[in-house]
């Protein structure tokens, strides 16, 4: 007897299954539970079929009428009409039956998705019938359901840990994400809103708006937004990071004393939540804020206008384009040192105990030990997380928005035209689009774009992460 | 600041071995009081200038909370007269529609308890499948998670409110509870990171004594995993309260019963109530502030894993 075993690896499976399957292998790919009963799984078999009548059934149901109208997203537009009804006399509103474009959108990428998981399980399916096949042929024993039953809490239980958390994701992030991507390509704005109006496809138009000069107020914006978002993701990485590290190299150094209280008193300033901590600074640095009035009172402000980098009765703070721009780089530092300084504390302690020693026995001084070892041991642990600082400040929707929000009033009437800021980031511009402006074409395309951005990024950075899997050393 | 190491000064300490006491002339003693006395005092009080200069915002914060009056502070630094009206109003309300500050905190307190619940246990599970059962699709898996935690989660909030508004969840606390808790599966690498580090040998061990995979999960690896499930229960417990992006797309009804603590803080701000509101507003935050600056605080040696990865385990 030839020894036969499943592939590892998933198409070379298939093709096997699909040359070298028996007709209950291959029609498994169609009734699911047809490999089943051709091992006499009876219980698993009926199990497995009605499972896939059931999608099958709801997606008929449910999915068709919506997928039928997927290529033009809806036709028929709602209209009210008033009519006398007959038994009351009285004026009675009728809708007719309308299409709305965003149901359609949505259940048909649920459809679409389900269809693809049909398919997909079909194939796996078939895989497994094979590989029963394989083993009924080699007389090995084949599960009674009880036994397969059993197995969920055996060496099947990763099933049942997963089922619940992977739906989820699935739910409530892939579909979503999905949905976005198509609206990318739609005219879904303030214009087509639903259900009162209908949206539909419009191919690239949209990354048009934004890529080339077809776009006027909104390529111009998404210019000046991306360079300042680009800008400030360095800015508030670096500052926060070099700064967190000399802080916590100061705090830990032996010398120091209450090295706990130190770090206490500095985490506080993160642990009070955002919306009360940024809301408050705003205004503590509002134009007729105390900031301001100290700053006359000490002719701060008298001394800035007089060597001209203020024109105003007050310091702009959070109210001109340059000077809320450091403005918020500053709070930021505020903000971010102290959460720097904790994952330096963390990293520090761990640094290998015999490298110092050798060094130090060596005669390194210790702005050499510094600069030769602390610091590339830092950059070392801490440099895949200094990529996903700058991917966090990239979208750092909260420092901004808080800061900024009905405070910072643009001059810029191009920009304000679509509701955006010079201190906004793509975040929280395409955050407004969306609340204020309903304009969800662009902002999926932003969405696309931040995404692709950060994606990149996190993949250089992690990909040593992703590579080498290391979780068995420690075991 | 680059003088200030962590590391003990190793030629001080030569030095002083090499000089006995006796011999020690005046420069030496200047040197030496200058080391053991000046530096050290210099540096707690540079400290102790960062640490009050950190703090100064909420000193402000603290000290408006107290304030008589009850519009934005904009002259003087400290309240001119002192008050806790601020506090007695904020829990009194009347009919005050914007104030409804124990609503707001039972509601914020309630989505944190469910959240909290369902994302411990979705992170558990997770965890203890990724860490310690193989199985085919895992590293594909692993790999879709990093992608996935990387989209930003509220650029996609735009469409989980449309589907929520579908299913008639928006503007109610499930779908609020959804929202936070359905993906927290994919925040599993820290307590992975953990259960990776529990011997093998241990749950190989109990196999051996009959023990099912499930079994090993509740009686073995949930046990020994404590710091870890404190950790998870935390930080799952504080993001309803930390959040502010969420809630403000979810809950946009307008009715104040149904806010959460940042939203209904953040309306007190309007331009229109602002100036009868911040002192309040501020009395609010500080009473938010207080449970969960000493939770963060309690867990900020996981934060830290939990930032770099478990990279820090060295």
């Amino acid at each position: 007897m030839e020894m036969e075993v499943v592939s590892s690896n998933p198409f070379k499976a298939l093709g096997a299954a699909i040359i070298k399957g028996d007709i209950w292998t291959k029609l498994s790919l169609f009734i699911w539970g047809a490999g089943a009963l051709g091992r006499k799984q009876y219980i698993k078999a009926l199990l497995l079929t009605l499972i896939e009548v059931f999608a099958i059934t709801m997606l008929i149901q449910y999915g068709t009428p919506y997928l039928q109208k997927f290529n033009t997203l809806g036709e028929v537009e709602r209209e009210v009409t008033r009519e006398m009804d007959p038994d009351t006399w009285e004026m009675v509103e009728i809708v007719n039956d309308y299409d709305n474009s965003q149901l359609i959108l949505i259940y048909g990428v649920c459809s679409i998705l389900t269809m693809v998981a049909i398919v997909l399980y079909g194939l796996l399916n078939m895989v497994r019938s094979y590989a029963l096949q394989l083993r009924a042929k080699r007389g090995r024993h084949i599960n009674t359901f009880w036994e397969d039953i059993k197995s969920l809490k055996e060496e099947k239980f990763y099933k049942v840990l997963l089922s619940l958390p992977v739906l989820g994701v699935v739910i409530f992030i892939i579909v979503p994400i999905v949905c976005l991507i198509f609206v990318a390509f739609t005219n879904y704005d303030q214009n087509h809103l639903t259900p009162t109006h209908l949206f539909t496809w419009v191919g690239l138009r949209n990354f048009k708006l934004l890529f080339t000069s077809l776009g006027g107020a909104f390529a111009y914006s998404f210019r000046k937004i991306l360079t300042w978002t680009i800008i400030w993701s360095i800015f508030a990485t670096l500052t926060t990071y070099f700064g967190g590290i000399l802080m916590a190299q100061f705090i830990n150094s032996p010398k120091t004393h209450g090295k706990k209280l130190w770090r206490t008193l500095l985490v506080i300033t993160i642990a009070v939540p955002q919306f009360v901590s940024l809301l408050l600074v705003r205004y503590f640095f509002q134009d007729q804020g105390i900031v301001n009035t100290i700053c006359r009172n000490i002719h701060l402000t008298d001394f800035l206008r007089n060597i001209g980098l203020i024109r105003s009765s007050y310091i702009p703070f959070l109210s001109s384009p340059g000077w809320a721009k450091v403005t918020i780089i500053m709070i930021n530092i505020w903000i971010g040192i102290p959460y720097q300084m904790l994952i330096a504390t963390g990293v520090l302690m761990n640094i290998p105990n015999d490298l110092m020693e050798s060094a130090r026995i060596d005669g390194a001084n210790k702005f050499q030990i510094f600069r030769k070892i602390t610091m590339p041991y830092l950059l070392f642990v801490t440099g895949p997380a200094l990529l996903s600082d700058f991917v966090r400040n990239f979208n750092n929707f909260n420092v901004i928005y808080l800061l900024t929000d009905s405070v910072y009033k643009t001059t810029d009437q191009t920009m304000s035209s679509i509701r955006a800021k010079e201190v906004d980031l793509l975040v929280t511009w395409l955050f407004r689009l969306t609340q204020d402006e309903q304009n969800y074409k662009v902002a999926s395309v932003i969405s696309i774009i931040v995404f692709i951005i950060c994606a990149s990024l996190t993949v250089v950075g992690f990909s040593r992460m992703i590579a080498g899997d290391k979780e068995g050393d420690f075991q | 600041m680059m003088d200030n190491k962590n590391i003990p000064n190793v030629e001080t300490t030569n030095q002083e071995n090499a000089a006995p006491e006796t011999s020690i002339g005046f420069g030496y003693k200047m040197l030496r009081f200058q080391k053991k006395i000046v530096a050290p005092t210099l540096r707690h009080i540079l400290l102790a200038l960062i640490c009050g200069f950190w703090l100064i915002p909420i000193v402000w914060l603290v000290a408006t909370s107290f304030s008589a009056y009850d519009g934005v502070n904009i002259s003087r630094f400290f309240p001119k007269e002192w008050s806790i009206s601020a506090y007695t109003r904020l829990f009194n309300p009347g009919d005050d529609t914007a104030n409804q500050y124990l609503v707001w905190f039972k509601n914020t307190f309630f989505i944190a308890i469910c959240t909290c619940v369902i994302s411990t246990v979705f992170v558990l599970c997770v965890a203890y499948a990724m860490s310690c059962m193989r199985f085919a699709g895992r590293k594909f898996m692993m790999k879709m998670a990093m992608i996935l935690t990387m989209f930003p989660g509220f650029l996609s909030m735009i469409i989980v409110y449309m589907i929520l508004k579908t299913v008639g969840l928006t503007n109610s606390h499930f779908g609020l509870i959804l929202c936070y808790s359905a993906g927290s599966g994919l925040g599993y690498l820290v307590a992975k990171g953990f259960f990776d580090t529990i011997p093998v040998s241990l749950r190989e061990a109990a196999k051996i004594e009959g023990c099912s995979e499930a079994k090993i999960f509740t009686h073995i690896v949930v046990p020994l995993s404590r710091p870890i499930i404190v950790y998870t229960v935390i930080s799952s417990f504080l993001a309803p309260w930390m959040d502010f992006v969420m809630a403000k797309i979810m809950l946009n009804s307008g009715i104040a019963t149904d806010w959460t603590v940042s939203i209904g803080l953040y309306k007190m701000l309007d331009m229109t109530r602002v100036n009868q509101y911040f002192t309040r507003f501020c009395a609010g935050g500080v009473l938010v502030s207080i449970p969960i600056s000493l939770l963060f605080i309690l867990m900020q040696k996981f934060y830290v894993e939990g930032i770099t990865g478990g990279a820090v385990k060295g």
